[in-house]
């Protein structure tokens, strides 16, 4: 049995030919070489770029190049940064698009230096952090023992643990809410965005919390609204897998403590029990019951190009896929 | 080349033109597709939040459909795609899950033992066709074809699993597109996502985020979007009229399944290849062809 999922080569073209392997990041610069860095500034009223040029030396980081700019160039640069070390997650920003740690990315020949999106902005790089904190501290993220404390040491499992402590290798550097394109989109949805998601699923997916106490969190997080990017877990320099092993299984919490939240995921799942399939109509139909039908011009035009077909959505045909899926979607089945 | 086959709900449904062109062109590419008939749906991206056990099952007998056959699994959705991936990954490393779903798939007398390769059409493009084989085969070049490549989320993150890289470095779409004739463009919007997974109960996200998109190739100069996913088609072409009103502006832009483009360029009509089943017509990219056809280009 292979040890691990099947590689696919062509999944894997791209970065050799880009020339964007660490290796080769690390030799394309060499001492004394002139990098060219552009960075966005802002004084609170007007937002501009400068750009600098600055002496390239060995395993410069980014960090490295905002504080050769300070010190020689423009000391009024305003950025963030403590420890240097990718620790406690004050100097994100973004790189040429990306959100990447100042700490942490090796310099590239031509870069443009950008503060965080989604926060608004300080001055230059500097972003002000109060939106996430006050998301944080509305989800009440710490935990209420269900049962008294009995004693040093507690009987947890690693398994028990193992989506809450990849919660808990986050530096709330807010990689992720930058990256977030739900986030980029403000008000339009109640999504609390994945680094306020990942603080909560820190004391949510622990099993000793209380389920009244998750549910009144979990009920502010708008966490159906995600739409599965992955986005989130590609900034996150801690590496912690937001999507499958935090934001998913808060989904299957609130699905189970708060199930007003997950009616359209249980619509789908009633329905490739009883069909094997999804079909499209009585997925809509189900979740917007006759509010689908509102926008008939729509609906027509779905109709013409064959989208839709109500026959099929209405007089359900038995395939070679429903007894399959009824079997194994049975609960009580499933259970050992 | 035999494959077994698993098209995925909306290559049934919605975005049937989509099966019937994969079919075609497969046999024009000569490979043998053998359509698992009994495959269920992969659960999208709600069963493996809310339940996860009937996740696994549901996806880990599709894999064993294909290993009873003895033959790799070729998918054309990018959410099916990564769902398999990630199961065969879970079943692979976890005993107890294994021994367990073996157990239930037992009763229709299936085992999955960990040995189906799962490929997405466009890998198999590159893998088992290759890019010189490809371009030997082109009888029709789209040559100077404006195309923006649309690649959506599921076949490029999570990153560094499955041997993805980083969205930035992705060139699988726009290789194969040269290799049709096409010139890709640049645009920001090659790598991000459509909003799909959150438009059965609200389509708003999907609206906002694909109208960027859109927007975004149209400046670059596209033709034509191409995309290796029906979920990002759906948005894409199926939403496109709503996205127009919310950016007050037409956008008219076709948006062709990777194999109805493959197809094109192998010579097959667009009458062949469902391409008039779209809901933005594609009559940009079919006059294109005609004109290539006619030499007029």
């Amino acid at each position: 049995m292979p040890a691990i999922a099947p590689a696919s080569g062509a999944s894997q073209l791209g970065q050799a030919e880009n020339r964007d392997t660490l290796a080769l990041r690390n030799t394309r610069l060499t001492p004394g070489d002139t990098i060219v860095v552009r960075v966005r500034r802002y004084d609170g009223a007007d937002a501009r770029y400068q750009s600098f040029k600055v002496p390239y030396r060995k395993y410069m980081r980014i960090l490295d190049a905002l504080n050769w700019i300070a010190e020689n160039e423009a000391t009024d640069l305003a950025f963030r940064w403590i420890c240097g070390s990718k620790m406690c997650g004050s100097c994100a920003l973004r790189m040429n698009g990306r959100e990447v740690l100042a700490c942490w990315e090796a310099v590239e020949p031509v870069m443009t230096i950008e503060p965080l999106r989604n926060l608004p902005v300080i001055r230059d790089l500097v972003v002000d952090r109060a939106p996430f904190e006050d998301k944080v501290a509305a989800l009440e993220p710490w935990l209420e023992r269900n049962a008294a404390y009995g004693g040093f040491p507690e009987p947890l499992s690693h398994k028990q643990m193992k989506n809450a402590s990849k919660a808990l290798d986050c530096i709330g550097c807010m990689c992720c809410y930058s990256a977030c394109p739900v986030i980029g989109l403000g008000d339009l949805t109640n999504f609390a965005g994945p680094a306020p998601l990942v603080q909560l699923g820190q004391t949510a997916l622990d099993p000793r919390n209380s389920p009244d106490k998750v549910r009144r969190s979990l009920a502010l997080t708008g966490i159906f609204n995600c739409v599965s990017c992955y986005k989130c877990e590609e900034a996150c320099p801690a590496a912690i897998p937001i999507v499958t092993q935090v934001i998913e299984p808060l989904k299957a919490k609130a699905a189970e403590l708060v199930p007003a939240m997950a009616g359209h995921a249980r619509s789908l799942r009633d329905i490739v029990q009883s069909r094997g399939f999804v079909d499209p109509g009585a997925l809509v139909l189900r979740v917007k019951g006759l509010s689908a039908l509102a926008n008939l011009p729509r609906i027509l035009r779905l109709l013409i190009r064959g989208k839709i077909n109500p026959l099929k959505t209405f007089l359900f045909v038995r395939t070679a896929a429903s007894a399959p899926a009824r079997r194994l979607l049975n609960k009580k089945a499933a259970a050992p | 080349m035999k494959f077994a086959y698993y098209p995925g709900c909306s290559a049934r449904s919605t975005c049937a033109e989509l099966n019937v062109a994969t079919h075609r062109v497969a046999e024009k590419l000569g490979l043998e597709l053998l359509q698992l008939e009994s495959a269920t749906c992969t659960g999208a991206r709600e069963l493996r939040a809310i339940d996860p056990a009937g996740f696994y099952a549901l996806n880990i007998r599709i894999l064993a459909l294909a290993e009873r056959e003895s033959m790799p699994l070729m998918t054309v959705c990018n959410t099916c795609t990564l769902n398999l991936l990630d199961a065969h990954a879970a079943f692979v490393s976890d005993a107890d899950l294994a021994g367990a779903v073996n157990g239930r798939l037992a009763e229709e007398g299936l085992s999955y033992s960990g040995r189906t390769r799962i490929s997405h059409f466009l890998w198999v493009l590159h893998e088992d066709i290759g890019m010189t084989r490809l371009r030997e085969m082109v009888v029709n070049p789209l040559t100077g074809l404006s195309v923006a490549a649309f690649y959506g989320c599921h076949i490029t993150r999570p990153p560094a699993r499955y041997g993805f890289v980083d969205s930035r470095n992705n060139i699988a779409l726009e290789r194969l597109a040269e290799s049709l004739g096409c010139r890709p463009i640049e645009y920001s919007g090659r790598t991000e996502c459509c909003g799909f997974h959150t438009a059965a109960h609200d389509e708003k996200v999907a609206i906002k985020l694909t109208g960027q998109h859109i927007l975004s190739a149209k400046t670059g100069g596209a033709q034509a979007m191409i995309t290796p996913c029906p979920l990002c088609h759906t948005v894409l072409d199926g939403f496109q009229r709503e996205i127009e009103k919310d950016l007050k502006q037409d956008l008219d832009m076709p948006v062709l399944h990777l194999p109805q483009l493959v197809g094109l360029a192998l010579g097959l009509t667009p009458e062949e290849l469902n391409i008039d089943r779209h809901m933005v017509p594609a009559g940009a990219v079919t006059n294109f062809v005609a004109n290539t056809n006619r030499g007029l280009t």
